[in-house]
């Protein structure tokens, strides 16, 4: 018994401190294992069995994992995920970032600024698809008449699988931007102005400044976008959606597909092989956790908090 | 002189050279003018006859403006519109108080006590946002379907009540806070409560001002869940609402867009309203650090 | 076209003839109003209580409106729990809703659906139903219900609700401009593809033609027309594309759309019939293929003048077939209320139960009365629109043969290969094929 109380710490003031954490952490981690880890685990169970919602679960061991293993269509998918984030997260961070301090400045207009740069945000997803297809349309597009002059202007942006990521990318930071723009400035407030006003006593420029009180200040948030950008990239699956459903929802061959499209498909398309969508989730489930491991193995470096956390 | 200027002005409301101005207006426009097209269309096809709505290339400003036709015409196909709005009040509100209660003690929690296990609880409570939605919904629709929650508000808002982003978010806010104001409370013989309640959670307002807007927008635009526990007219929310003027063959855009942008207008008007507690939270908590 | 007006006469007579004939075993109280009715609906046994689902909501206004007179006039005391389901989402909600037990008694089905529930055994085999009530289920013609047929015996699983036929949506101010004379239901692939060379101005940027977009209203009503079942043998058993019908009918639309008279997809914006029947409404295109579910959209243009005319004939076969596709209504296998929902699904497809179809308008009612097909027709209004030219092209039509992944792989991927990557028909009908035969069974 005592031993077991020794896991909560080795005084009656830390072993306090530790039932006080649980307490307050119980509900939300509780309602969350039970609203979403217990049908996580569900599902993740599903991937080893045949079944498509409407007949009896057949246990089929790994054949679901060998199947992705020999599926060019998952491969496909995985590899345009995996292009999506790594071209998604730096634009959708530096730009977010940019805009974040923008319009943190003194500047004419910076609330109307930040109320259009929200505005995607709530915008509705099908204004959005439809002007968005219209924007990249052959001819008849936006995107066309800006290109024409360099003699681009009959690019197929929405069809040609070697083009249509790019119109994904680009709607998908459109999406996002004013969400992490939020957060942003919320974090920027929170950079102590006496650092500021020390850093200019000492006659540091504004690039200083910048490089050595901003970012250092700002890395809690920089790591918290960093690591929901990241997350929610690898589940791609309104913007192909947005993009592609007019065309062809998945792009030529599978050439915008990603894997939480290429699950979706699986799962509730036609055939309805929801075993194998289950599968698909448990991998893009692994792959995510290891990068996100790695994020936070590799935040000690870099992301500073004002105080060591529970100590 | 220098040192005036740096206490007078804040760094947050530098100000700022004339060519870094002249290019961050420039930079602002163009992003603008792209963040505004979606909805600018959305806008002008709320007030368009039908007979505008297939013109190729899309038109931005209608030739014949209908807007009171249009608002009369969604009404009439949607005539529960008002009922829909109050149903999604009602959740948002649910879903955002609740993720304020549980999501604010959690991410305390996790931020200054130690207790064991708490690194692999808050890795796994993180882990929950990397599985998408489409891969678990059968499954939970199925547990909330034996709880007896089917086309019950519960069914609608107690999920909604925990999240792990906004644990996350409210996580990484509080430990940007000093931890010095804490103490000299905790010293004064405060318990973790009071102290959340009256040290950190005013510390945090920029974080909670974010948390608000981007919680709220969530649940009120949520789609597919509400969509899937939801039968009756008592227990449906505006996009599900919405929706149902999307059909197999046709869709009447001019009147969907009307309603979206109706069911935009909340947001927008929150979001303004909050958006100075980004920039001005600190001060208007009264603290000064 | 007065011709094949006689024959739709002749056949629904027939229709009518042997499908009163047979339906003798109970009568209701109530007199019928004149006229032999096709399908008469019969009394419940029992009230209680059924759930409901439909995709549209305008038909559940229709749909509700004629539950509520089945409740008041054949089943007292019965209640029905009328849902709508928007259709983005339908099926989905249906899958999620399957392994909690709570699928609706009655809902709505769609023929290239119809394969994937009937081989899970989720619908209840509606023809012992059929059989006692005395209809003849081939009234209905075989476009609209040999899909819903299941088992060795051809039972009919669904009751259909409607019909959607494909005609030629085209622009008349176009064709007078041009010199040419209005197409009437006898022209040929010849005259089409003459026509449309001669409406295109690559100047003025308007096209002759776009005809391909989408199973439903676009190239398979080409190959059926050469007399080949469209991508899929009835009885799924094989892919037809590469076969001499489907190649010589794709080769036809591809050399039109080579020589510059249609656009490509990118060009119109997307591939959907949507799609191209708002590029058609916007005055770029001439002529397009186009659904019945269009013309109360169609009749809504007030910039130019327009008619629809029947699919040209293929100059051989002398044919043209339109793909025909009917909704149907299905009973949940496992109800607990078996007889009840047969009977209120009797019911909607009688004459009495369709006429709330036929008077809203929009929606074809199925069942082939000639009063009610008249009425559909009169609820388009004082049109010179030749709404009758969707009537005459369900007689020679061909039903939905695809299902399952096929129906979305087949309304872009073989369309896009083909008209705007630049694909030989070869090449892109051999991928379509490679990818149908993984979808076949066994």
């Amino acid at each position: 018994m005592s031993s077991f109380l020794n896991l909560f710490g080795k005084t009656p003031l830390t072993r306090r401190r530790a039932l006080w954490g649980l307490l307050l952490i119980a509900p939300n981690t509780i309602g969350l294992f039970l609203f979403f880890g217990w049908p996580i685990l569900q599902s993740f169970r599903l991937s080893f069995y045949e079944w498509n919602a409407f007949n009896t679960p057949r246990f089929v061991d790994i054949e679901n994992f060998q199947r992705l293993y020999d599926d060019p269509m998952f491969r496909k998918a995985l590899t345009n995920t995996l292009k999506l984030v790594g071209f998604v997260v730096p634009l959708e961070m530096g730009l977010s970032l940019s805009l974040a301090l923008l319009l943190n400045q003194r500047l004419r207009g910076r609330i109307l600024f930040r109320t259009i740069y929200f505005l995607p945000v709530v915008t509705s997803t099908v204004a959005a698809s439809i002007v968005w297809a219209f924007v990249f349309q052959r001819r008849y597009g936006l995107m066309a008449a800006a290109l024409e002059p360099f003699g681009y202007g009959d690019l197929n942006w929405l069809v040609d699988p070697d083009l249509v990521l790019f119109p994904i990318v680009v709607v998908t930071v459109w999406q996002r931007i004013g969400f992490d723009m939020v957060l942003f400035l919320a974090g920027l407030q929170n950079v102590p102005r006496v650092l500021h006003e020390a850093a200019m006593i000492d006659g540091a420029n504004r690039w200083q400044r910048f490089r050595h009180v901003t970012l250092p200040m700002l890395s809690p948030t920089t790591f918290l976008i960093l690591t929901l950008a990241t997350i929610s990239s690898f589940q791609i699956f309104d913007q192909v959606y947005i993009m592609t459903s007019r065309t062809i929802r998945g792009g030529v061959g599978g050439s915008a597909r990603t894997l939480s499209l290429y699950l979706y498909e699986s799962g509730f398309g036609q055939s309805s092989d929801y075993g194998y969508a289950s599968a698909i989730a448990f991998i893009l489930f692994m792959i995510i956790l290891g990068i996100t491991i790695l994020q936070l193995i590799a935040q000690r470096r870099w992301v500073y908090y004002e105080t060591e956390s529970g100590e | 002189m220098m040192q005036k200027a740096a206490r007078d002005i804040p760094p947050s409301y530098e100000r700022v050279p004339i060519p870094l101005q002249v290019i961050s207006y420039v930079l602002l426009f163009l992003g603008a003018a792209i963040m505004l097209l979606p909805f600018v269309w959305m806008v002008s096809t709320a007030c368009k006859p039908p007979q505008e709505l297939t013109r190729i290339p899309v038109t931005f400003i209608p030739e014949n403006q209908v807007c009171r036709a249009n608002l009369d015409g969604l009404y009439d196909r949607v005539p529960l519109f008002n009922r829909y709005l109050l149903n999604s009040a009602l959740t948002t509100a649910g879903r955002t108080l609740g993720q304020l209660i549980t999501c604010s003690l959690a991410a305390y929690g996790f931020a200054r006590f130690k207790f064991p296990g708490r690194n692999i609880l808050f890795a796994l409570c993180l882990a929950l946002l990397m599985v998408p939605l489409q891969a678990f919904i059968i499954q939970e629709f199925i547990l909330i379907n034996d709880l007896g929650w089917r086309d019950t508000f519960y069914a609608l808002i107690v999920p909604g009540t925990f999240s792990a982003f906004a644990l996350f978010l409210l996580r990484q806010a509080f430990l940007q806070i000093p931890i010095e104001l804490e103490e000299a409370a905790m010293i004064d013989g405060a318990n973790p409560l009071q102290i959340l309640i009256y040290i950190t959670l005013p510390l945090s307002v920029p974080a909670l001002a974010a948390f608000g807007v981007i919680t709220v927008q969530a649940a009120w635009n949520d789609f597919l869940w509400p969509l899937i526990v939801s039968y009756s007219p008592e227990t449906r929310v505006l996009p599900v609402g919405l929706s149902f003027l999307i059909g197999q063959r046709n869709t009447p855009f001019n009147l969907l867009m009307m309603g979206s942008f109706l069911g935009t207008l909340p947001m927008l008007i929150l979001f303004i309203l909050l958006q100075r507690y980004f920039i001005e939270g600190i001060s208007m908590s009264g603290v000064k650090r | 076209m007065s011709k094949s007006k006689t024959l739709v006469v002749l056949l629904l007579g027939a229709l009518v003839i042997s499908g009163v004939s047979l339906s003798s075993i109970s009568t209701p109280a109530k007199a019928q109003d004149g006229g032999e009715a096709v399908i008469t609906p019969v009394a419940c046994a029992e009230p209680g209580e059924l759930t409901m689902w439909v995709w549209d909501d305008n038909w559940g206004k229709i749909i509700g409106d004629s539950i509520s007179a089945w409740e008041d006039t054949y089943c007292p005391g019965a209640e029905v729990d009328l849902q709508v389901v928007p259709w983005g989402e339908y099926w989905d909600v249906l899958t999620a809703n399957a392994p909690t037990g709570e699928l609706p008694d009655v809902f709505n089905m769609a023929q290239d659906r119809f394969y994937f529930y009937a081989k899970n055994d989720v619908l209840l085999n509606l023809q012992p139903y059929w059989d006692a009530a005395g209809v003849d289920t081939t009234v209905w013609g075989t476009g609209l219900v040999d899909p819903y047929r299941w088992g060795d015996n051809g039972d009919l699983y669904a009751g259909p609700v409607n019909w959607d036929t494909v005609a030629v949506f085209y622009n008349k101010d176009m064709f007078e401009a041009a010199g040419l004379e209005l197409p009437t239901a006898d022209w040929t692939w010849d005259d089409f593809a003459e026509a449309a060379r001669a409406l295109t101005n690559p100047d003025e940027d308007v096209y002759g033609a776009a005809v391909y977009m989408e199973y439903q209203a676009g190239y398979p009503n080409w190959i059926a027309a050469t007399g080949t079942t469209p991508d899929v043998e009835a009885g799924q058993t094989r892919c037809t594309l590469q076969d001499e019908g489907s190649v010589e009918a794709l080769n036809f639309l591809k050399g039109l759309y080579d020589e510059g008279v249609m656009p490509s997809v990118s060009i119109v914006g997307g591939s959907s019939a949507d799609d191209v029947f708002n590029y058609w409404a916007s005055g770029r295109v001439a002529m397009i293929t186009g659904g019945s579910w269009k013309l109360p959209d169609a009749l809504k243009i007030e910039d130019f003048g327009w008619d629809v005319v029947q699919l040209p004939k293929h100059p051989e076969t002398g044919r043209s077939r339109s793909i025909l596709h009917a909704v149907g209504y299905v009973a949940n296998r496992q109800t607990a209320n078996p007889d009840l929902a047969a009977n209120l699904i009797l019911y909607l497809v009688s004459d009495e139960g369709q006429k709330f179809f036929a008077e809203a308008g929009g929606v074809a009612p199925a069942n082939p009365s000639p009063e009610l097909q008249q009425m559909w027709i009169d609820s388009f209004g004082d049109t010179d629109v030749n709404v009758q030219t969707f009537v005459d092209a369900t007689v020679d039509s061909q039903g939905v043969t695809v299902f399952g992944e096929i129906w979305d792989a087949i309304n872009t991927e073989i369309v896009l290969n083909i008209f705007d990557l630049g694909l030989s028909v070869e090449e892109a009908t051999q991928l379509a094929c490679e990818f149908i035969d993984t979808q076949l069974p066994e």
